[in-house]
């Protein structure tokens, strides 16, 4: 039984689509305790206190540290916003859980991480698949030896959903630092922590799938290879049809087997007149599995998913619409130093 | 569907086996072809004892030549058969090269004999049944191909399994969409001999990635394909093709195997083949084929050597 001064008080900071997940996961770990909400837009930002039994809610970051004296923030604005956001919040003393990417460019993410060393606070970027059930069952085989070294990666999310229209600031590269950015760092940095290796170089393929006149690509392949010889094909597609497909697949070779997790490998499918889907997984709750990790890390224990690792993770989406704009292989290594 | 019972109208044509090798340890003649012509009524095989092809063919009068000359005189072989009059099932590959190749298909030209790449997995149910179904519209107009050719276990080819298996999926695709490859990028595996990730771009901004390797050799049948399959994405819809159908998966005490009653890609090929001697008919694979499907395989080489991509040049399609 945690005692009530070790709870820690958190700020649920921007209020849209993912922040009630993460609402809820703090709602969830008995460790945490949701201290208010933040968002720049009031009508937002009354609704998320409503909808979280009315809790303080704020339209100044600053007011809410220093009228809460919160001890941590999930940080769950617009990516262009997360660089900044983060050296307040590391500013004040507070520990931060951020959604992906840790910035939309490699010095912003230089300058979080060199914040949250100065202030000895934790900085976990929410690379939230890491604590999805099939991404920790294809770390556990990797890790387990059992198909020897790493030869080859392979690891497909595919979706037809694009976001709801025009005005989604994910669909502004200068907003979200485009989809390699977005959404590719949750891939580069799997494959990542997948092999444990030292990602070399990225070459990318981009498409304007759903309309030609998007600015991001919404279907977009990223090749990388490691230093120790391995390497990961990465597909993040939301150009797919028909709107409502939905893949996840893996497959790892190594020098001693096969991993292969398809689609249709986490539940059972179901057909009715609209086709085929897969059934809600019922396994572990990944926002919850994340949410207990960084309470973990903000009571001492190692963070799962370290500012360096969304730092890189930042330079390797740099590389790869580096490479869409370039049609060549770009170097991470030369991406994450010219910003430094 | 392939004929299984010989009809009288059924024509079997005298078929000469030329040659038992192969890249590195290979044996297709032996292993492949020459079960699969023995078992199809279109063909009958024959003998020669002449060790001179030329002279083999006069002897036995052989109207299909089954050509597996050692890969560095394969090309001479073949066009020596065409000239002889024969049309020709050329192992895989036909050619050291796309020039070497290029050679052939200029016999081919001339003598208008059918010369047929033993590109078989082309052939595959499963394959042209995607084929088929891309080309009458059913997933719109294709965007991306993800494929993935792996071997479980088998013998290493000396030359490298791009050389030697990567023909395959690249001529899958090719077969598949139609649209030409303009630039290949190759990213070589943890053993580059054993496995390589092709990244190409096509006509109408086609891209498609084809992973072709040789895993080390697991519980499954010795030799046998881990993984053989292709995902179509198109503006309409999604296709997800496992070249391994159809298989019946069949379990007992002695483990796993695929079973399947009708014609495998070889037999299906034999068809084909055959099909396209009798009827005067363009043969649904022929050198033009073995040139393309080399051009990529030997850009990809060039890729590997060089870190970087390279483009092919459209006016030597």
């Amino acid at each position: 039984m945690e005692s009530l001064s070790a709870t820690v008080r958190v700020l649920v900071v921007g209020t849209g689509f993912i922040a009630a997940q993460h609402a809820a996961a703090i709602h969830a770990e008995p460790r945490l305790e949701l201290a208010g909400v933040v968002d720049v837009e009031i009508s937002a930002a009354a609704a998320a206190s409503r909808a979280n039994g009315g809790v303080p809610w704020y339209t100044d970051l600053g007011a809410a540290l220093a009228e809460t004296g919160a001890d941590g923030c999930v940080v769950c604005t617009p990516n262009d916003t997360h660089a900044g956001i983060a050296e307040r919040v590391a500013a004040a003393g507070a520990h931060l859980l951020i959604e992906k990417p840790l910035a939309t460019d490699v010095a912003g993410a230089r300058r979080a991480v060199e914040a949250f060393a100065r202030a000895g606070r934790v900085l976990m970027p929410a690379h939230s698949h890491r604590h999805y059930d099939y991404a920790l069952t294809v770390r556990d085989v990797i890790r387990s030896g059992e198909l020897g070294d790493v030869d080859l990666v392979r690891l497909s999310i595919l979706g037809g959903w694009i976001w709801p229209d025009w005005r989604g600031w994910m669909l502004d590269p200068s907003r979200s630092g485009g989809h390699a950015l977005h959404n590719g760092v949750h891939l580069l940095d799997l494959v990542t922590w997948w092999t444990g290796d030292v990602p070399e170089t990225v070459y990318a393929r981009g498409r304007r799938q759903t309309a030609a006149e998007l600015d991001i690509y919404d279907y977009l392949e990223m090749t990388v290879r490691f230093a120790g010889g391995a390497v990961a094909v990465c597909e993040m597609s939301r150009g797919h049809r028909p709107a409502s497909y939905a893949r996840r697949d893996v497959l790892v070779t190594g020098t001693g087997g096969l991993l292969s997790l398809p689609w249709d490998a986490e539940s059972g499918t179901v057909t009715d007149e609209s086709g085929t889907a897969l059934l809600p997984p019922g396994g572990t709750d990944g926002f919850a599995t994340q949410m207990a990790a960084w309470a973990d890390a903000v009571t001492g224990a190692p963070a799962a998913v370290s500012g360096a690792d969304g730092l890189l993770a930042v330079g390797m989406g740099v590389a790869a619409e580096r490479s869409i704009a370039t049609g060549l292989p770009v170097r991470v290594d030369d991406v994450v130093k010219e910003a430094a | 569907m392939t004929p299984r019972t010989a009809t009288p109208r059924t024509v079997a044509l005298r078929t000469l086996p030329w040659g038992t090798s192969g890249l590195g340890t290979q044996d297709h003649q032996s292993d492949m072809y020459v079960p699969a012509f023995r078992a199809h009524p279109g063909f009958t095989l024959v003998e020669a004892a002449a060790d001179d092809l030329t002279a083999a063919i006069a002897e036995t009068g052989a109207q299909v030549v089954s050509v597996c000359a050692p890969p560095g005189e394969r090309a001479d072989r073949i066009v020596e058969a065409l000239r002889a009059g024969c049309h020709v099932l050329a192992d895989k590959p036909m050619a050291l090269d796309a020039a070497d190749a290029r050679r052939v298909e200029d016999a081919a030209r001339e003598t208008g004999l059918v010369c047929m790449p033993a590109h078989h997995h082309r052939f595959g149910a499963a394959v042209r049944s995607a084929g088929a179904a891309l080309a009458a519209g059913r997933i719109g107009l294709p965007w991306n191909v993800q494929a993935d050719f792996l071997v479980d276990g088998g013998d290493p080819c000396p030359q490298g399994e791009l050389v030697n298996f990567g023909l395959y999926p690249v001529d899958v695709v090719l077969a598949l969409t139609g649209r030409a490859v303009r630039r290949v990028h190759a990213l070589p595996g943890r053993d580059p001999r054993r496995s390589t990730v092709l990244l190409l771009d096509h006509d109408h901004g086609l891209t498609s990635t084809i992973t072709v390797g040789r895993l080390p050799g697991t519980t499954a049948p010795y030799g046998s394909v881990a993984l053989h399959r292709y995902r179509i994405s198109g503006s309409g819809g999604v296709m997800d093709v496992d070249a391994t159908r159809p298989a019946a998966a069949v379990r007992t005490v002695l483990g796993t195997r695929a079973a399947w009653h009708a014609d495998g890609t070889v037999g299906r090929m034999l068809t084909a083949l055959h099909t396209a001697i009798v009827s005067g008919r363009p043969p649904e694979a022929g050198p033009a084929d073995a040139v393309a499907a080399l051009r990529v395989t030997d850009a990809a080489a060039r890729s590997l050597a060089l870190g970087t991509p390279v483009p092919l040049d459209p006016s030597e399609d």
